[in-house]
């Protein structure tokens, strides 16, 4: 019989309850104020899904009405500079902590609505109907309310998906060493989805004041809880990675304010995160106006027991008892709120004059169409003020360095410069620089800003996200390989790529991300892709590609200060090229829309970018066609240089696009796409393409190189332009 | 029973033209006097009116095709009719090589009503572009791009024609000249094949003089004016004007707001009031007689990249200066465009060519047939006067006139002259 020894957790777990006590002792400004807000929500998710009804939400309308008390109880105590974000469900906490904001947590019961929180109810009930007045332009919706001066970061529409940026949130408010925390939201289908077991994980090793607030409604649209977890406590998750967790009835506002303010001494003394779960019910469905029970997964005796648990029927109760409020009393709050939801309906709707008896939006309140596409990036106004060079037209004097030394010596010389810049991948603060050495001397020279990452992309790349959009620290993250973005994909694409324009278009997102290609090193179909094509379908990313050390410094420097997340590739061909830069000069930038021409030449256009250009090089060579050569540097849309292009295209009438990577992925297909279309009647012949092959390179050496696209393809391409060009035989 | 419509020989001695632009389309249905299409002389563009009235059954032609007068451009009849037979299709991609017939161009072309797959041209974006903005002809150019295509390669030495001219001039007709030099080279046999060594411009090509192609306009100027030579007995008498009073007037009228006229404008204002103060010298010679002309209708000379157009303003007598000198520059400007009308370059008692802006000192010009005179004007120039027997400094301006001795004696021209240079010299009196 073997030897048995329990072992404990690490983190306390706990189930809070209220007693009369406990409402007795309660400042009665705190009760007051928290009926006040439950009503002004419940009064405006009513509303809601009235307008829900009459067909005026455009989408989903995702009622909070039963949950109210889990968002007033948590937020209630909260200031302007902790953050809260959300999920789909986010009306009540964005209200809390808008009202919270306006009213510093103190709400007079005679007088309910004051102008700033009418305003904030009408704001808010415009944005969800997608009108110019709203939060965010009326581009956000109920899905994605933003209002930043009160702490509210936005909600999410991916499940999770707004639980790694909330980790960044504190990460910022920690580092600038402050007592402040965030609280992440999100229901019973999202404690199990991995963002937000990656970022529990995270906050725990890095101690970040972060609570994750589980509303644990038990239902995931029609799925039990029974059905999702083996154990429906769902706080137990903060057991697993070392985190206090409390576990709270959520229609006890009071009960979820206490456990709040216990999590809260944790987070603001550097104690690390907190999981908070409280059990609420939603008393609709999950999307409009018709309960549950109506679609056949709960029974109608369920919503009734739980009705009789309304936390705003709770508070007044308690309040009653106390002798702080009487019947009439409740009635009038009940009144002054749905008074305030009348009047801000009034503004937004009036009579459809085509339908009786029904209304519509005022159409003058909708967004100009025209606004379609303001805001997907920034106008990189920014770099206005720095000093821009070009190393291919400099006669700056010269001196010699590694590739990889450059990334690094330009990382330290900004880190240096710039406090703000933290640096975060895997493995980048050990291995003397990481895997490669780009980061090599920067954790010494550092401490504390350069952040060696457990394996969990997902979660460090929306940590990135958040600290970028803190706007307190500018993120370097790494992803050690290109293909590891597909499992951080939703918080590249759209978490971090959407989060300027997708809430409005005025958000900054100063994100750097690193990565290397590394095709010819043998690690197989997994690890050897070239991320420029699926970036370059990201509208907000902007893309950079040096092709030398100089023009890596140049680059670098423009990333690091434009504010739209930027991706930087660099290849494993290039690290160890005996290069070199600009002689004690590290803080050039090259300006987006600025390519370069390596080689004039007027019988084809070939352009290229990364390692490529030189593969370009020595196949003109060879072959001794007067090619032009273009090294773009800049390969996302909105940078590329055109002006470039157009010149040579129409000069050569002929364009070779050349890349090393597989097709499916390759980054020629939009470009040349492009071409064909501004350039159809100065083209000679159709665009033509070096790629990779079909599949993706494989480890067998001979396999990999048959799979990548190397100089002898570009010789042969070269040579069908020749062919394609025609001439007397 | 269709009819074939004919070249018609719009103007005198002309021996091939071309279509510019259809008018009609086949199925459309004319009635006599419709405008069939717009004929291009050398200089102007004629509409051709329908003889015969019916449905156009068949366009034999493609625009800019050149042809001899007489051949047949299109068939005209019932509607439903079937074209002759002899217009059968010949596949466009074959070699060009100089047909010594011109009647076989025609049949080349009569597939332009069709679009028959089998014989679909394969052209890259840019030579369509290039053949759509220069007025190129692709029949019969053969494409050596993959799958038969024509490439730019195959068209180079058409291009470069048309590059050598437009580098000559500041102002390129595009819709005769081009074409022009297209069909010289495949029309007319005595003419090289444009596909063999024409031009490159390479550097490396030798010192070999280049062959250039004449276009219409330059084979019409060299007839005439050699006609003129040979035809006409010229005479010349010279004189020096002093123009300080003429420039000086110049510049008082240009400092009003809006208004600008050269120093010619005012020199054809003399040359008009010469003509009001000597009238028998606004006579021309014509076989039946001399014409003694009411009105000075003077031509103007305007130079073209590939010749001289000299487009004619009617009573300059009674144009007031400004009005002289805004219809020169549209006169002037549509030449350039080629957007003359055949009446604006007929006709005319006398022209006036004026080469000062080259600094040319005097010059002797030939006459346009059916004028009678022509005045050289050269620059002016500071050169020693004498006034009173004392040496001065003044500015003179040496004209040249040109004179046809069937109509214009010695002493008839001499007092014309002597009229002009009084009226240049006394400026003022022109514009009363």
């Amino acid at each position: 019989m073997p030897k048995q020894r329990r072992l404990e957790t690490i983190a306390p777990w706990v189930e809070i309850s209220t007693t009369a006590a406990d409402w007795k002792a309660a400042d009665p400004t705190l009760l007051a104020s928290m009926l006040g807000q439950l009503h002004l929500i419940r009064a405006f998710e009513e509303r809601v899904l009235d307008l829900a009804g009459e067909g005026l939400v455009h989408g989903p309308a995702h009622s909070s009405i039963g949950q109210e008390g889990g968002a007033v109880g948590s937020i209630i105590g909260l200031t302007s500079s902790d953050a809260v974000n959300g999920s789909h469900r986010g009306h009540h906490q964005f209200l809390a902590k808008a009202l919270t904001h306006v009213s510093g947590g103190a709400h007079d019961l005679d007088a309910l609505v004051t102008a700033d929180i009418q305003t904030v109810l009408q704001r808010t009930l415009a944005e969800i109907l997608g009108l110019a007045q709203g939060y965010c332009r009326g581009r956000g919706g109920s899905m994605h309310l933003q209002w930043f001066e009160a702490g509210a970061l936005g909600t999410n529409a991916i499940v999770g998906g707004g639980t790694p940026m909330a980790t960044g949130n504190a990460w910022a408010q920690k580092h600038a060493g402050t007592t402040d925390l965030t609280i992440n939201y999100f229901g019973d289908g999202a404690a199990q989805i991995g963002s937000v077991l990656e970022s529990m994980n995270l906050a725990a090793a890095w101690k970040l004041p972060i609570a994750f607030f589980i509303e644990n409604n038990f239902y995931a649209v029609a799925t039990r809880i029974e059905e999702a977890v083996a154990d429906t406590r769902l706080s137990v998750r903060g057991q697993g990675f070392g985190i206090p967790c409390w576990r709270v009835d959520g229609m006890d506002p009071l009960a979820v304010h206490l456990a709040t303010q216990q999590a809260a001494e944790v987070m603001r003394s550097g104690g690390g995160p907190a999981v908070i779960e409280v059990e609420v019910y939603r008393f609709f469905h999950q999307n409009g106006p018709y309960p549950g029970s109506a679609f056949g997964y709960r029974s109608k005796e369920e919503e009734q027991a739980w009705k009789k648990r309304d936390p705003l029927d709770r508070v007044a109760t308690e309040m009653i008892t106390l002798g702080l409020i009487d019947q009439a009393g409740v009635e009038r709050v009940r009144a002054q709120a749905l008074a305030a939801m009348e009047a801000a309906t009034a503004e937004l709707l009036e009579a459809d004059p085509e339908k009786q008896g029904r209304r519509r939006i005022r159409p003058e309140l909708w967004p100009n169409t025209d606004f379609v596409n303001v805001g997907v990036r920034g106008d990189a106004s920014e770099l206005g003020g720095l000093r821009a060079l070009d190393p291919s037209n400099s006669d700056a004097p010269r001196q010699p360095s590694k590739f990889v030394d450059a990334i690094a010596a330009v990382m330290e010389r900004r880190m240096e410069q710039d406090e703000r810049i933290v640096v975060l991948g895997e493995d980048i603060h050990r291995l003397k620089g990481g895997t490669n050495g780009a980061t090599k001397g920067l954790a010494d020279a550092f401490p504390g800003r350069v952040l060696g990452t457990p394996i969990s992309e997902n979660a460090f790349m929306g940590l990135g996200g958040g600290l970028a959009l803190d706007g307190r620290y500018r993120p370097v993250v790494e992803f050690m390989y290109p293909d590891f973005m597909w499992v951080a994909a939703d918080q590249v694409f759209n978490q971090v790529g959407k989060a300027r324009h997708m809430f409005g278009g005025e958000n900054a997102v100063p994100l750097v991300l690193r990565t290397k290609i590394a095709m010819g090193s043998g690690y197989g179909s997994q690890h050897l892709m070239d991320p420029a094509g699926v970036f370059a379908t990201s509208p907000g990313w902007r893309i950079v590609a040096p092709s030398c050390a100089a023009d890596y410094v140049g680059l670098m420097n423009a990333a690091l200060a434009l504010q739209d997340p930027v991706l930087v590739i660099e290849h494993v061909d290039l690290y160890l090229e005996q290069d070199e830069i600009i002689a004690d000069d590290l803080d050039y930038i090259i300006l987006p829309g600025t390519a370069v021409v390596r080689r004039t030449g007027s019988a084809v256009t070939v352009i290229s970018y990364l390692s490529m250009v030189k593969r370009s090089l020595e196949a003109i060579e060879q072959t001794g066609i007067d090619a032009e050569l273009i090294d773009l540097r800049w390969l996302d849309r909105a940078s590329i240089d055109w002006a470039t292009i157009e010149e040579s295209v129409k000069k050569t009438n002929a364009v070779l696009i050349v890349e090393q990577g597989a097709l499916g992925t390759s980054y020629g297909g939009w470009l040349s796409d492009e071409i064909h279309r501004r350039f159809f009647d100065w083209l000679d012949q159709p665009v033509q393409r070096v790629t990779g092959e079909e599949s993706s390179p494989s480890i067998s050496r001979v396999l990999e190189r048959a799979a990548i696209a190397g100089c002898e393809e570009i010789v042969v391409a070269l040579e069908t332009v020749v062919a394609n060009s025609g001439g007397a035989s | 029973m269709s009819t074939t419509i004919r070249m018609p020989e719009v103007l005198a001695n002309v021996t091939e033209a071309a279509v510019q632009k259809w008018l009609v389309a086949p199925g459309d249905s004319v009635a006599v006097g419709q405008p069939l299409a717009e004929i291009e002389t050398e200089k102007a563009v004629v509409e051709y009116m329908a003889e015969t009235a019916g449905t156009v059954l068949e366009l034999l032609i493609k625009e800019g095709d050149a042809v001899d007068v007489g051949a047949p451009i299109a068939i005209v009849g019932e509607a439903g009719e079937l074209a002759p037979a002899s217009d059968a299709a010949a596949p466009p991609a074959m070699v060009a090589t100089p047909s010594p017939d011109a009647a076989a161009t025609p049949a080349d072309t009569s597939a332009t009503t069709d679009i028959d797959l089998s014989v679909r041209q394969f052209v890259s974006p840019l030579v369509r572009r290039l053949a759509r903005e220069r007025g190129l002809s692709l029949n019969g150019v053969r494409g050596t791009g993959p799958g038969g295509r024509i490439v730019r390669q195959d068209v180079q030495a058409l291009l470069v024609d048309v590059d050598a001219d437009a580098e000559n001039s500041s102002a390129h007709d595009a819709a005769s000249a081009p074409a022009a030099d297209l069909v010289a080279t495949t029309a007319h046999p005595p003419v090289p094949e444009p596909a063999a060594p024409l031009v490159t411009v390479s550097p490396r090509a030798g010192l070999e003089p280049e062959l250039i192609a004449t276009s219409r306009m330059r084979k019409t100027v060299a007839r005439r004016l050699t006609e003129s030579k040979g035809t006409v007995p010229h005479f010349y008498l010279t004189a020096d004007c002093r123009v300080d009073r003429l420039l000086e007037l110049r510049r008082e009228i240009n400092a009003i707001d809006g208004v600008k006229i050269s120093v010619n404008d005012l020199v054809v204002k003399a040359v008009a009031a010469a003509f009001s103060d000597v009238p028998e010298a606004n006579t021309t010679w014509t076989d039946e007689g001399m014409l003694r002309h009411r009105t000075a209708d003077i031509a103007i000379a305007v130079s073209l990249p590939d010749g001289l157009v000299t487009p004619v303003v009617r009573g300059v007598e009674s144009l007031t200066v400004t009005a002289l000198a805004a219809a020169i520059s549209d006169l002037a400007t549509r030449a350039r465009s080629g957007g003359l009308k055949q009446h604006e370059i007929e006709g005319g008692s006398f022209a006036v060519s004026n080469l000062g802006m080259f600094g040319t000192q005097a010059f002797s010009a030939i006459i346009n047939p059916p004028q009678a005179g022509i005045l050289a004007v050269g620059a002016a120039r500071a050169a020693p006067v004498v006034v009173d027997g004392v040496l001065a400094v003044g500015t003179i301006m040496t004209v040249t006139l040109s004179a046809d001795h069937r109509v214009l004696d010695g002493a008839l021209a001499a007092r014309w002259l002597a009229a002009f240079v009084t009226r240049v010299e006394n400026p003022v009196s022109t514009l009363a």
